[in-house]
């Protein structure tokens, strides 16, 4: 994890944990919750594509499986409470278990 | 018109006799027909603009349907999930891109995106990934309906003179939506007599022609068209003549009917007394008032499945219980026979996204599903037991494999019976739970059924596909797939064997039954039950009255003694075939030409 001097740009990696990944209703969650931001927030997949962590269709085109690390990468203000935020809704696996 | 070309005859399989003369209603429906237009630049910020109009009436109509829903549901989060689907910036981006880019009008960009997509998740390999490619779909689907001018099939269907549908295929959606529009007759490019469309047509009492290739390149809307359900034809721009004469044709098959729906009221007899109770197929609470005037003696099968149909989330309890309660209200006090959705196969519905299957009808559906969504089928059988307290009710579980499926759903019905009783509803004392034999393990283990299951239900569609291994959608095999091949009719003849043995009613539930002969045949077998779309319940009970139960008797054991389905089916027809003659081909009794039959002639000839 690294954070720049002014404090604007943050990220980290996390793994999808819940056994049906990032689906529609998981994804709704994370756009919602992103949504809640100011800052830019992209995110990459498995297939190294980076989409806005605020588009459903475009978290839902990261294709993120069980098991996928996300790279969440967030630019602008309260960068790190973004990052953070998104990385613990993952790490809960969308508050559906494993 | 201002182009004078010749008449046109497009054949196709007649799946529901009658005549019927009007425009065309070419339904672009179906992905296929997706408005693929270049634009010229001009007109790109008008596309940019019909696009936007369409996702403010796509979230309009979503944010409508979600307020309908208690905040919580799982089908809230579904569709809140498709709320911000619609109005997804990626997705916006990408079809202005096209639009711009490659000059493409706004319903051809939306095709083109969804598309994209979809096979983008459809190549992930994870399952739960895959499925979610049905959920953009969905919004691509609502989208591209919006843009065409409506929102939904029935706006595109407001038509208000009588009209003729064409479409390349009708799924129950369509059907249903239909059902309040002046149609006169279906004509579909795909389809045999036991699909979908084939049946909805019957119930409706229009003419339908199914199967007929290229319909969609041959007929223009507001072309004139005769559909002729008794020869399988359609005639595109007839000539008066042509009208002249069909007219005839329908107006002589009314009448026949019109004089069979006159013996509503009395029972279906053979000549030497014995009587076999008729009741009525339905998909749609409507159609119970359409059984009761064909005089069916209770609803021996309510396709509970259409209640999913065209929606977004699943109806709930409250709902499908109000249905059943319509259903109930029409039909009296005569029993009604609610089937457990039988989702999946061919009946895809979008409010159970699911995976594609290679197989679909071996696959995840019916019982299987039901159990592997148990809460949603318990609200469903809280739904039954509720009905139960209305009236006469009995629950059928379809495409039953094992006697597990049988013990499971007995629990889950008796729970939710209870959880009824305890909020101080009332309930029966006891629901009978009956299964529907139609996988061939089912059939060959009917004994077993027989002694736990409070009724058996044969359903021969599916018999038929899964004892041949024939696809009953796949056109190319539709003659090979015959109830009277000697296999099938060992199984069936078996099931009916066990019940009489054990003491557990048996009936039977699919087209066979609405076959005049192959009604006859199953009455030779010992079935005195049968359920068939109500519209065959004249003509069944007429064949039934102008027989005798000896000679079918007979019949059936020469019957069995077969080797093909053509030697039954020339046996069959040798028998029986000139009493029957005006049953089987829509026409009078009479020769061409010759006098009608007098309405007060005696049923039938002589059997010798």
């Amino acid at each position: 994890m690294s954070e720049n001097a002014n404090g604007s740009r943050a990220e980290g990696q996390f793994s999808v944990v819940n056994a049906k990944g990032m689906h529609a209703r998981a994804a709704t969650q994370l756009v919602k919750l992103a949504s809640t931001f100011e800052c830019k927030i992209m995110l990459s997949g498995p297939e190294e594509e980076a989409v806005s962590a605020k588009s459903v269709m475009g978290v839902l085109l990261l294709c993120g499986a069980k098991g996928a690390i996300i790279q969440v990468v967030a630019d602008g203000e309260r960068a790190r409470e973004a990052v953070d935020a998104i990385g613990r809704l993952i790490a809960d696996g969308f508050g559906e278990g494993r | 018109m201002t182009l004078k070309r010749g008449s046109e005859v497009l054949l196709g399989v007649g799946s529901s006799h009658g005549v019927a003369i009007a425009p065309a209603v070419v339904l672009s429906g179906s992905r296929r027909a997706v408005r693929r237009q270049h634009v010229a630049e001009t007109a790109v910020e008008e596309e940019r603009e019909r696009f936007d109009v369409a996702v403010r009436d796509v979230q309009q109509d979503l944010q409508a349907t979600l307020s309908s829903v208690v905040p919580g549901r799982p089908e809230a989060a579904i569709l809140e999930a498709y709320l911000l689907m619609a109005g997804d910036e990626l997705f916006a981006q990408e079809v202005s891109l096209q639009i711009e880019n490659e000059r493409r009008c706004a319903d051809w960009a939306v095709a083109e995106v969804t598309a994209k997509f979809v096979a983008k998740l459809e190549r992930v390999d994870d399952a739960y990934m895959r499925e979610r490619s049905h959920d953009i779909d969905f919004v691509g689907q609502r989208l591209l309906r919006a843009l065409r001018g409506g929102s939904s099939m029935s706006d595109e269907l407001n038509v208000t003179e009588p009209s003729i549908v064409i479409a390349h295929d009708l799924s129950p959606a369509d059907t249903a939506a239909m059902t309040r529009a002046p149609i006169v007759a279906f004509v579909t490019e795909v389809g045999s007599r036991t699909s979908h469309t084939s049946i909805m047509a019957r119930a409706l009492e229009i003419p339908a022609v199914v199967g007929v290739k290229n319909a969609l390149d041959r007929i223009g809307t507001g072309d004139m068209v005769i559909v002729d359900g008794l020869r399988g034809q359609v005639i595109v721009d007839p000539s008066p003549l042509e009208i002249a004469e069909a007219e005839q044709r329908g107006g002589r098959y009314a009448a026949m009917m019109n004089k069979l729906g006159q013996g509503r009221d009395r029972p279906a007899r053979t000549q030497d007394g014995t009587l076999v109770r008729l009741q009525a197929n339905i998909e749609l609470a409507l159609e119970a008032e359409l059984a009761v005037e064909h005089g069916a003696e209770g609803i021996g099968l309510y396709r509970t499945e259409y209640l999913y149909v065209d929606r977004a989330a699943p109806p709930s309890e409250e709902e499908q219980y109000q249905s059943f309660r319509k259903v109930l209200g029409e039909i009296g006090d005569r029993p009604v026979t609610l089937r457990t959705f039988d989702i999946g196969g061919d009946k895809f519905v979008s409010t159970f996204p699911m995976p594609k299957e290679l197989n679909p009808m071996l696959g995840l559906r019916a019982v299987r599903l039901a159990l592997s969504e148990r809460a949603l089928f318990f609200e469903h059988l809280r739904a039954m037991a509720r009905a139960s307290g209305q009236g006469d009710v009995q629950v059928m579980i379809p495409m039953v494999a094992s006697l597990d499926e049988l013990h499971a759903v007995r629990e889950l019905l008796e729970e939710a019976r209870l959880s009824v009783k305890a909020e101080g509803q009332v309930v029966a004392d006891v629901i009978p739970l009956g299964v529907m034999i139609e996988v061939p393990a089912a059939a060959v283990m009917a004994d077993m059924y027989a002694r736990e299951a409070d009724f058996l239900s044969i359903g021969t569609n599916d018999l038929v596909q899964y004892a041949l291994a024939i696809d009953r959608t796949n056109q190319a095999l539709a003659h090979l797939a015959s109830p009277f091949d000697p296999g099938v009719l060992r199984l069936v003849h078996g099931v009916i064997r066990a019940g009489l043995e054990h003491d557990c009613p048996v009936s039977l539930c699919g087209e066979m039954a609405s076959d005049p002969m192959g009604a006859l045949l199953l009455l030779g077998f010992g079935l005195r039950s049968m359920s068939m779309e109500s519209v065959a319940i004249p003509e069944i009970k007429e064949a039934i009255s102008r027989v005798n139960m000896t000679e079918l008797k007979t019949l059936a054991g020469e019957a069995l003694a077969c080797r093909t389905a053509s030697e039954v089916n020339d046996l069959l027809f040798e028998a029986l075939g000139d009493r029957l003659r005006d049953l089987l081909t829509g026409e009078p009794l009479s020769t061409p030409g010759g006098p009608p039959p007098s309405s007060d002639a005696p049923p039938g000839l002589s059997s010798d």
